[in-house]
């Protein structure tokens, strides 16, 4: 019987300890600091990019809408642009253990040398920590911060919300565009969309 | 009555074999099934077209706002020429956490509607419809399906085929549509939505079976466990609200669902074309006002602004000395009329411009909210100093005093008119006329194009009468002769200006503490020192900019060292300044309210003449105060002196933008246990007025 109340109150303190911390991610204001290390073993430090724009992928790459944008080239082909601009790339997996796309460090490696992707680390989450921290509610959920380190961006990869790579064609990409208007130095049209996909495994 | 799905399907599979699957995968998790109402369409027709889903158990599909991730199925059709097929009716939808997490959606069967409207002509033989489905399903993991199915009406056996009975199930779980009112806001870390629903409904809610699904994304946190209260019959709804920028929402849908506490469950759709707003009781008020009654009362209290003493002395030196020129130029006296009526409406369109974008930015601010920082009252009073300073002949405006508004007021050339129209204006902001409260309130719901035109409207009403004077020359007859009695008269005038700055003196007193009060007092004198400097301003040059920059100087200090930031808190305020009534807040009303007394709120401002006048002689005497003891009223005093989020909703919910405001809550019937609409009284109250409202004779 205790056993069931320890249970019950762990559960309880869980969900609410998951409950999103409001206004943690907020248009304009800092990015929440991230301190981690990422799957080739160097630590990461958000803060020690101010003065670069760092966008943030939550992945998982047995989620249908991963595999949308990556199968069809379309997100590495955005990591591309980005690199190209001078902007680090940072992929984020919070899928907790034993849950859909939860992976060694090796495995991710192997990902993303696998999908050819261009990116400038990857940090697996298992806790979930980083992820609640952003409220990551999807994969992929994108977040762009500016070289101030200030959250410029945070929704979706694009405005065509399906599963289906037959939609790649033709969307508009917001991270793309946001990525140009900070190039530009110009206001960013959308800078907070609904994100769509997979929930993250937390 | 709900026909079970499984007798339902057993059914269909006998009666339905029209269903031709193409492209369907060896084991789908959802099975997806067209079903026409019925197998025939007629010209001109409409009918329903059901796509049924069956999911494989401990799965699930989305609505049309998945909530926190997952995809909203799409069916997009190929449809016969002229054929039409409305936007999918969507029942209404469950909560399926995931985790931290929450969507929107559903399990096991579900039915999307949508209606088939054929042309007014139809070819003959069967028709053929084509679907390409892409439906998301979810259990730990998504997987997309996709699918193409064809539907075939008017075929060989289209008679026989009726599907009606699924169509009617569907269409009992859709919600139904009301046109409630309905508001939403935010206060501080929570959504509140607010729901009109009739009485009758309202009694036979379960509170904890209410949930609330909004179409649209990012407004409130969707797994954050709801509160529903009801108050005021009103449906009361909070969560914890979500990351979009609730600003950018002026209108939304969604799906309020609960169980009757007999257990049956109920959904409705409800939408909100409100801009955020909170009403805590009946959504009244300025909706009532159509456009072109705001204009006429908006004009009504432009033209009663005139009275306002502040405004009184400035306009009627400027109606005497117009009476001057006409005399001789009455062209001019045209002009003169035409720029002092550019000057008032330029000025008021100016500053409700500023109020709405600062709105539109966020800020809970109203009107009069000019008069919420110290430093704007300390800069109207020199100015109403200055002016009195120059009626009652300290100083002539023959200094060039380079951008002071009191010089180009008392300027004789058409610039001079268009800026005491500007200073007409600014001494007559923190006055509300009658009629005025209304239109303002009006005009702050409006689009900014609308609301703009009813301040250019005020201030019309204001400038009238100088209008009317200057194009008039019958009007001009009816005033004195000017002569030398004028110079005595104008000094006369002086004393109403002193005794406006002193009022001014006295709002900053309630905003700052005496040390401030010490330094604005400091200020006038170094404003009537610059002004003795410039009469003595010597010729010789070196001396003669020296003694500028030191005039100059003592203006500028003046100026800075004016308080900035409000020191008092509104509530110690209002407990040293009221005799009786207790401080307003939302909760504390509520409170009350909950109880059977009677409630009266007034809401009031340090700076708002009005409001301390009717204070004075209708609320703070014996006579009003043995009425509220007799009849147990509990008297609620919310100040509006400074700047308070609180008080700017309440006031929105009355449909004001400014003070006074004066409600009155009715007591609790004894029978039916009910209170009675809260009723608004007049801006202008005497103690009969109160009297009859307290005792329902209103």
């Amino acid at each position: 019987m205790p056993k069931i109340i320890a249970y019950t109150m762990a559960a309880a303190i869980l969900l609410f300890s998951a409950l999103p911390v409001n206004a943690a991610v907020e248009i304009g204001k800092p990015a929440p600091e991230i301190e981690a290390t990422d799957t080739g073993g160097n630590p990461f430090k958000l803060s020690d990019h101010k003065g670069k724009i760092v966008v943030l992928e939550w992945t998982n790459h047995q989620c249908p809408f991963v595999i949308k944008h990556y199968g069809s080239g379309n997100m590495q082909a955005v990591q591309k642009t980005a690199k190209d601009q001078g902007v680090e790339w940072v992929s984020i997996v919070s899928s907790a253990p034993s849950h859909q796309g939860h992976v060694s460090a090796d495995e991710a490696n192997t990902i993303v040398s696998e999908q050819g992707a261009t990116i400038s680390a990857k940090i697996l989450d298992e806790s979930g920590a980083i992820g609640k921290l952003y409220d990551a509610k999807t994969t992929p959920h994108m977040f762009i911060i500016n070289a101030e380190g200030n959250v410029a961006y945070a929704g979706a990869i694009d405005n065509k919300s399906s599963p289906n790579p037959k939609t790649i064609e033709g969307a508009t990409n917001y991270v793309l565009a946001a990525l140009e208007s900070l190039k530009a130095g110009s206001a960013i049209e959308v800078s907070q969309t609904q994100p769509y996909g997979c929930s993250v495994k937390y | 009555m709900r026909i079970p799905f499984l007798i339902l399907s057993l059914f269909l599979t006998l009666t339905l074999p029209m269903i031709a699957n193409a492209q369907e995968s060896s084991d789908p998790l959802v099975k997806i099934r067209i079903l026409p109402e019925k197998g025939e369409i007629q010209a001109g027709e409409e009918i329903w077209i059901g796509t049924q889903q069956s999911i494989t158990p401990d799965w699930h599909t989305y609505w049309t706002n998945p909530g926190d991730s997952g995809a909203t199925p799409t069916i997009e059709w190929a449809l016969p020429e002229d054929f039409e097929i409305s936007e999918i009716q969507w029942p209404a939808p469950h909560k399926l956490p995931y985790g931290p997490l929450l969507n929107y959606g559903y399990e096991d069967k579900v039915i999307l509607l949508q209606k088939l409207k054929a042309p007014k002509t139809l070819p003959k033989g069967p028709l053929e419809l084509n679907a390409t489905i892409e439906i998301l399903v979810c259990k730990e993991e998504c997987i997309p399906e996709y699918g193409n199915y064809t539907l075939t009406l008017n075929g060989p056996n289209a008679a026989t085929e009726n599907n009606s009975p699924y169509i009617n199930v569907a269409q009992q779980h859709l919600p139904t549509k009301t046109d409630w009112l309905v508001s939403f806001y935010e206060d501080g870390n929570d959504f509140v939505l607010k729901t009109a629903a009739p009485e009758a409904l309202l009694s036979t809610i379960n509170l904890a079976t209410v949930a609330f699904f909004p179409e649209e994304w990012g407004l409130l946190s969707n797994p954050s466990p709801v509160q529903a209260l009801i108050q005021d019959d009103v449906l009361v709804l909070k969560q914890v609200r979500g990351q979009r920028d609730i600003t950018s929402v002026h209108e939304f849908s969604g799906v309020l669902s609960f169980e009757t506490m007999e257990g049956e469950k109920r959904s409705y759709t409800i939408s909100s074309t409100f801009k955020p707003d909170t009403s805590t009781s009946k959504f009244q008020g300025s909706s009532n006002l159509g456009i072109f009654q705001a204009l006429i009362f908006a004009l009504l209290g432009g033209l009663i602004l005139n009275l306002m003493p502040c405004v009184f002395p400035v306009l009627s030196i400027k109606a005497l000395s117009l009476v001057k020129i006409a005399e001789k130029h009455p062209e001019i006296a045209r002009r003169h009329g035409l720029s002092y009526t550019a000057g008032v409406i330029t000025s008021f369109v100016l500053i409700a411009g500023t109020l709405i974008a600062l709105q539109a930015g966020g800020a809970q601010i109203g009107w009069g909210f000019q008069l919420q920082n110290p430093w704007i009252v300390g800069a109207l009073g020199y100015l109403l100093f200055v002016i009195g300073l120059n009626l009652i002949g300290f100083f002539d405006f023959v200094n060039p005093f380079a951008n002071v508004g009191g010089k180009l007021a008392g300027n004789d050339g058409l610039s001079g008119s268009f800026f005491t129209g500007v200073l007409a204006t600014l001494v007559a902001t923190p006055c509300t006329a009658p009629f005025m409260a209304g239109a303002i309130g009006f005009a702050f719901i409006q689009p900014p194009l609308i609301s703009l035109t009813i301040f250019a409207a005020l201030g019309l009403g204001l400038a009238l009468p100088y209008l009317a004077l200057s194009f008039a020359p019958a009007l001009q007859k009816m005033l004195p002769r000017p002569g030398p009695w004028m110079e005595i008269f104008k000094q006369a005038l002086a004393f109403p200006m002193f005794i406006a700055a002193l009022w001014l003196l006295w709002v900053l007193a309630q905003q700052v503490d005496s040390m401030d009060i010490t330094a604005a007092l400091f200020g006038a004198i170094l404003i009537t020192f610059s002004i003795w400097m410039f009469k003595h301003i010597p010729e010789r040059p070196l001396t003669h900019n020296i003694t500028r920059a030191i005039a100059v100087l003592a203006v500028l200090s003046a100026l800075t060292i004016l308080p900035t930031k409000t020191i008092t808190l509104n509530n110690a305020a209002i407990e040293a300044t009221y005799s009786f009534g207790q401080p307003f807040s939302q909760n504390r009303l509520e409170e009350e309210l909950a109880g059977d007394a009677p409630v009266f709120t007034e809401m009031t401002a340090a700076w708002c003449i009005t409001c301390k006048v009717n204070h004075k002689l209708a609320i703070n005497i014996a006579a009003t105060k043995t009425l509220f003891a007799e009849n147990n009223v509990r008297y609620l005093i919310g100040d509006w002196t400074n700047e308070d989020p609180a008080i700017t909703k309440y006031l929105q919910a009355y449909g004001r933008n400014g003070v006074p405001l004066y409600v009155f809550y009715g007591p609790r019937d004894v029978v039916t246990k009910q209170r009675p609409e809260p009723k608004i009284l007049p801006q202008v109250l005497t103690p009969d007025i109160v009297k009859k409202y307290i005792e329902g004779n209103s």
